[in-house]
């Protein structure tokens, strides 16, 4: 029997809504609006904002964060503002001279040079003429790698480097993009969820779900795809339901993290993974899911 | 956007076991919404939205001379416009193509009098008809437009309401025309055997309907399917790549199967939209 | 539409004479009731008969590769110019480019067409197109856009057909790398009954629904389908009208057979292109 075809109308019955706030509220700022006054002097300026006679204003719609004297002002939606450390996910658009241009949804190209990958054969050595020439072979155009960034250039684009067994190629599985700041910071950004499923929490927003990698053979980190390894039905459903949850994250604009998408997970449970892509499901899992995130929060805190 | 081997592999593979990335089988359509009557100085209206593709359509009616060919019929034209905010690709003469190619084969699949009776547009033989002018604007563009469009150009006409002719008077070469006062005194069109389109992409060593943008990357071939009750009005094969005749006779049957179904389920949906509901995106 | 006017157009809508007399008399159900009850159509074929095919290449000394074909009545003339870098594209691609121009010649039709291409001539262009891509070994094309222009000298129905067949020859004598042989044949439908190779009335006489009271078979369509015929591969399919599933697949069971039947000329013809030119 195939699935059924979901056609609806848009009634004011069934049109999202956004998620009822948490108790936590935000001063919200729009461009244009006065977020130091002149009198303060004490502040340096950061992203999202511009001066005026003296005032600090936001030029983007978002809320104010402070470290220290310096303010910056973070929209919802914005490209990767990359710091050195953070894990990515990125995609290989260009093969050039001695280095890799990647999209990793920052404002500018990244790059990986080839000074900055471990090679094939693991040994230490200067790249070679031959290398050079055999970059294509490693990585080629649209091909995925994960990756941290190394350095951050002057102009802001960002150097990567994939010098650890973690980062590399990526083999089969899915990706899915989200606003980068949905994604949670964290010192683990490499997962391996309970339901036989291993994730990557891009900082840049990009998402990779692939199937467990088991830690025995120590394979990662090297440019091999194995394309003739036919994935079993029920990772393969399980990365499904994966995908569809965290996308009933992103849509509701709740903070991706291991926890969250574990319990969106086990909440969707009742549905089937094809009926996740209904609206009416996403809204209830994600209401599920902040709900369960509020209480393991209050137990915490007691 | 390209996807390297190894994704490419993962889909293909999920096609093949029948579970597509997104959970869905081989025949399974992603949600479409619908809503109606939503352009105030259209005569019919609608917008749908098929995943993250968005399509308004609005028609017109205008007052024409019938083709001298066929004096009996009045006449149905379809114009496209693929919108540079549909992505930065359409920006000036880009999107002009597929418009083409849209137009054409919405003419194609509503040319056969059982699909669409333009004789009951017809207001006085050989002198006067109606000419419904279909406009079509691709808000968004995120896969499988041909059945978005098609689904859309259905539920507009079905929306549209045509203003009723009280009587005509012929004083040699003028004609006058008479239309009712009253704004309600209209004629709805009759779109029961309106033409569903279903993209069968050939993936693999099967097929499958409604690709994301995704999975059409990873197509061999596709083939649109124009369906009218159980047949088919107009068939045409899209993309790049060629098909063996024997899996052109599977993505027929399939695109038969679905388009059936997509039909039966579209049509509840649209009788069952209340007048006057006064929601939407438009307004 | 545009109009050119850098030259002097005739008028813009012609309504061809025939037509006040074809009001007093012969219409599309006449025509199918008497072919029907002769059981052989007007000129005389069985209805899965082709008609009489004559194929010439090499008819346009400047073009680089050239093809003329008459299928009966039909007469279509396409020329093929040498590979050009893509114009007006500042990214580089690994694939090459296919542009066609399919044109019906302003006398070639009952009705005068114009210049510019119309709808119809455009919808048929793509579809060349779409058929010429799968022919051509594009990637042996990099950057590169392979010019096909067809003209209509005589439009008697199955245009496009004998359209896709020259430009294969064309190609092929201009050398540009394709796979296969590109074979193309239309059938018009009415009644449940194949019409291979329609001529003109035919082809219209398929488009429309014939009354229904006296033919309750809804069935009427025109299909026209190109294959390569070694790879067995349809690299084009375009169906139009309103038809039955089975009544489709006997079209297409019907039509890739007949198919085969083309290839031998096709290869006669580029034979003798080489053989005539080593002769000293």
């Amino acid at each position: 029997m195939s699935q059924k075809i979901h056609i609806r109308t848009a009634s004011a019955s069934n049109r999202i809504k956004p998620l009822p706030t948490t108790q936590k509220c935000y001063k919200i700022f729009t461009p244009g609006e006065v977020v130091i006054n002149a009198s303060n002097t004490n502040f340096v300026r950061g992203h999202g904002t511009y001066e005026e006679d003296g005032d600090l204003k936001a030029s983007v719609a978002g809320v104010k964060e402070q470290v220290n004297k310096l303010i910056s002002i973070r929209p919802l939606k914005s490209r990767y503002n990359g710091q050195v450390g953070e894990v990515l996910v990125g995609r290989i658009i260009e093969v050039q001279q001695k280095r890799w241009k990647v999209d990793t949804n920052a404002r500018l190209d990244s790059i990986l040079q080839l000074s900055s990958v471990n090679l094939p054969g693991g040994e230490l050595r200067r790249r070679s003429v031959e290398d050079q020439h055999m970059m294509r072979q490693y990585l080629q155009e649209g091909d995925l790698i994960s990756a941290e960034v190394q350095s951050v250039f002057s102009d802001g684009s960002l150097s990567l480097h994939t010098r650890s067994l973690r980062y590399g190629k990526l083999g089969q599985g899915i990706l899915i993009k989200v606003f980068p700041s949905l994604v949670k910071k964290s010192k683990i950004h490499f997962h391996n969820l309970p339901f036989g499923v291993s994730l990557i929490l891009g900082n840049n927003g990009y998402i990779w779900i692939s199937p467990p990698i088991d830690n025995k053979d120590e394979n990662v980190g090297g440019f091999i795809q194995n394309l003739d390894e036919v994935i079993p039905k029920d990772i393969r459903e399980a990365m499904a339901r994966t995908r569809n949850c965290i996308l009933a994250l992103a849509e509701n604009k709740m903070m991706l993290f291991d926890t969250s998408i574990v319990f969106a997970y086990e909440e969707s449970l009742k549905y089937s993974v094809a009926e996740l892509l209904l609206p009416e499901a996403m809204i209830d899992v994600a209401l599920l899911t902040q709900h369960r995130i509020h209480m393991l929060e209050d137990y915490e805190f007691q | 956007m390209s996807l390297c081997d190894a994704e490419k592999t993962f889909i293909l593979h999920g096609v093949k076991e029948n579970f597509r990335v997104d959970g869905r089988d081989r025949e399974g359509y992603r949600p479409i919404e619908l809503e109606t009557n939503i352009v105030q100085h259209a005569f019919g209206s609608a917008r749908l939205r098929l995943a993250n593709t968005d399509v308004l359509v609005a028609v017109k009616l205008e007052i024409d001379v019938p083709f001298p060919e066929r004096p009996f019929e009045g006449k149905l034209e379809f114009f496209v416009d693929c919108s540079a905010n549909a992505t930065p690709d359409f920006e000036g003469r880009g999107g002009e193509t597929l418009a083409a190619e849209l137009a054409n084969i919405l003419t194609s699949a509503y040319r056969s009098p059982q699909t669409f009776n333009l004789k009951k547009l017809c207001i006085l033989k050989g002198r006067k008809c109606w000419k419904i002018c279909v406009d079509i604007l691709i808000l968004e563009c995120g896969g499988n437009l041909f059945d978005a469009v098609s689904l859309a150009v259905k539920a507009a006409l079905h929306n549209s309401q045509i203003p009723l002719i009280k009587s005509i008077n012929i004083d040699g070469d003028n004609i006058e025309l008479n239309v009712s006062d009253s704004v309600f005194d209209c004629e709805k069109l009759d779109v029961a055997n309106a033409p569903v389109m279903v993209t069968v992409c050939k993936i693999g060593d099967q097929c499958i309907v409604d690709p994301s943008l995704a999975e059409e990357q990873c197509s061999v071939g596709s083939v649109v399917v124009a369906i009218s009750q159980e047949y088919f009005s107009t068939v045409t094969s899209i993309g790049k790549g060629s098909l063996h005749p024997r899996t052109m006779c599977n993505s027929l049957e399939l695109g038969q199967k679905v388009g059936i179904r997509l039909n039966k389920a579209f049509m509840e949906t649209l009788h069952n939209i209340q007048p006057d509901e006064d929601v939407g995106f438009l307004k | 539409m545009p109009i050119d006017h850098k030259r002097i157009n005739g008028p813009e809508e012609s309504v061809p004479y025939e037509l006040f007399a074809r009001l007093s008399g012969i219409t599309s159900e006449k025509t199918f009731e008497e072919t029907q009850s002769a059981n052989i159509r007007t000129d005389g074929r069985k209805f899965d008969e082709q008609r009489k095919i004559f194929l010439k290449n090499g008819v346009v000394s400047q073009a680089k590769g050239s093809a003329y074909m008459e299928m009966g009545q039909t007469k279509v003339m396409v020329s093929v110019f040498d590979p050009r870098e893509i114009p007006n594209r500042s990214d580089y691609s690994l694939k090459g480019e296919i542009y066609c121009e399919f044109k019906f010649a302003p006398f070639s039709c009952p009705k005068r067409r114009l210049h510019q291409q119309d709808n119809e001539e455009k919808q048929y262009s793509s579809i060349m197109k779409k058929a010429l891509e799968s022919t051509v070994c594009l990637h042996e094309l990099p950057n590169f856009q392979v010019d096909i222009y067809a003209l209509v000298l005589h439009n008697d129905g199955s245009a496009l057909s004998a359209a896709i067949n020259a430009a294969g020859v064309a190609l092929a004598e201009a050398g540009v790398p394709i796979y296969d042989i590109v074979a193309s044949v239309t059938v018009g439908v009415q009644q449940g009954i194949n019409f291979l190779d329609p001529t003109l009335s035919e082809e219209q006489m398929c488009q429309t629904q014939l009354t229904t009271e006296k033919f309750p078979n809804p069935n009427h369509a025109v299909v026209i389908i190109s294959k390569l015929p070694m790879q067995q591969q349809l690299c084009q399919f375009h169906q139009t009208g309103y038809m039955s599933l089975d009544q489709l697949k006997s079209a297409l069971e019907l039509l890739t057979k007949t198919c085969e039947t083309i290839v031998p000329l096709v290869q006669k013809c580029l034979l003798s292109l080489v053989t005539n030119s080593i002769k000293p």
